[in-house]
């Protein structure tokens, strides 16, 4: 009995870096029905598990699959063997170096958990555009005497702010803002560390992730706040 | 251990609205509406931790307009929008707009003039590629723009 080449057999168990599933898939292709990404790039959900279930690591860490895929986890809701396909993308991802990672994901990470925020933006810069959208809302009938109280102490409800709605769509800060104003919640948000997205979650970074998450209980600590509204 | 509460913008619209904290007017939006479920709030969320949000979102939207219809199909046989898992900046855009092709076609064929979304990503994505699929008209709301933009106010009383 002869061993195919171009599989290492001492790598099948060698080296594993995660403790999924992916060993029970019968290669059905009930994933490969329902996935968005099939036929992309010869992606085919089977053929990313079964490069799992070969050992070949190296070979799955490298390639686009991982990364082509949304995780969307419409193959896992049909796997008749519950293989969590969307986590071994996941867990793959993790693993890519980090300098690699396409497009800004890692840099706007590290740009993050360097800062406080994807951005890199200055706190007075913040601030500043705050109190600009905050200034266009008051304009309008109804919201003349609307308030945006940043780090306010004791508020009921902290609130996070994905990084876009400081950059490029300033406009949608507007909604939820006014929404607070007519409730007559007691709202704040943080001066610092108010980064609402936490893109550890894409990169596969769990500790990514734990800091972003406890940097935001140390505010909601810090200004006795008993709410969070993480809104993304 | 001092103990936090998180809530989802789901509960916390719910809460306004139930308990008589915002008024919302069903009445400024006549168009055909229809819902996007996000594969996190919904599908994973209901895989992960058990609780998908499926029911919370559409309970908000019938207190916002009074037309509104499901795509097909939906819940947790809904269609990836296609901007997920951080594909609106890996700089895969060839692929991601790929992706969108059968939810913009789902958007289509209930004839709705408006989407709803609770999702910066998939809003992001809808919003990028509705031109590219013949649909620049399409009017893409996050969920919380449309509660705001529906809102009875002390001063709309005339």
């Amino acid at each position: 009995m002869t061993t195919p080449t171009d599989v290492n057999t001492l790598r099948l168990d060698a080296g594993r870096n995660w403790p999924y599933s992916q060993d029970a898939c019968m290669t059905c292709g009930m994933c490969a029905c329902v996935c968005p990404v099939s036929g992309v790039d010869g992606f085919d959900p089977r053929r990313l598990i079964r490069l799992a279930v070969l050992g070949m690591q190296p070979e799955l860490v490298e390639s686009r699959w991982p990364w082509i895929c949304t995780m969307c986890g419409k193959c896992e809701n049909v796997c008749p063997m519950e293989v969590r396909i969307a986590d071994v993308v996941r867990r793959v991802r993790s693993l890519r170096e980090r300098d690699h990672v396409p497009g800004s994901l890692h840099k706007g990470l590290a740009a993050a958990l360097a800062t406080g925020n994807n951005l890199r933006l200055p706190k007075e810069d913040f601030l500043f555009i705050l109190e600009d959208v905050a200034g266009e809302i008051r304009e309008e009938p109804g919201f003349e005497d609307l308030q945006v109280r940043v780090d306010k102490k004791g508020a009921r409800v902290l609130t996070t702010i994905h990084n876009k709605l400081v950059n490029t769509h300033t406009e949608d800060l507007k909604h939820w803002w006014k929404i607070f104003h007519a409730a007559g919640e007691d709202w704040t948000v943080s001066s610092e560390n108010w980064e609402g997205t936490s893109w550890g979650y894409f990169t596969g970074d769990d500790a990514a992730m734990k800091t972003m998450a406890g940097r935001i209980l140390q505010q909601m600590e810090a200004l006795e706040i008993d709410t969070l509204l993480w809104p993304e | 251990m001092k103990k936090y509460r998180f809530v989802t913008v789901f509960d916390l619209l719910t809460e306004y609205i139930t308990q008589g904290r915002i008024t919302l007017d069903r009445k400024r939006f006549p168009q055909l509406a229809t819902y996007h479920d996000p594969c996190n709030y919904g599908r994973k969320a209901q895989l992960r931790f058990g609780h998908g949000f499926f029911e919370e979102p559409r309970w908000i939207l019938s207190q916002c307009v009074e037309r509104w219809v499901d795509l097909y199909p939906d819940r947790m046989n809904q269609t990836c929008c296609g901007g997920g898992g951080g594909t609106l900046v890996t700089g895969y855009n060839d692929e991601r707009i790929y992706y969108g092709r059968r939810k913009m076609e789902q958007i289509k064929a209930t004839g709705a003039q408006m989407l709803v979304v609770p999702c910066h990503s998939c809003h992001g994505q809808l919003e990028n590629i509705k031109a590219h699929y013949g649909r620049a008209d399409l009017e893409v709301k996050y969920l919380w723009e449309l509660v705001a933009d529906t809102l009875v106010l002390p001063s709309d009383a005339t």
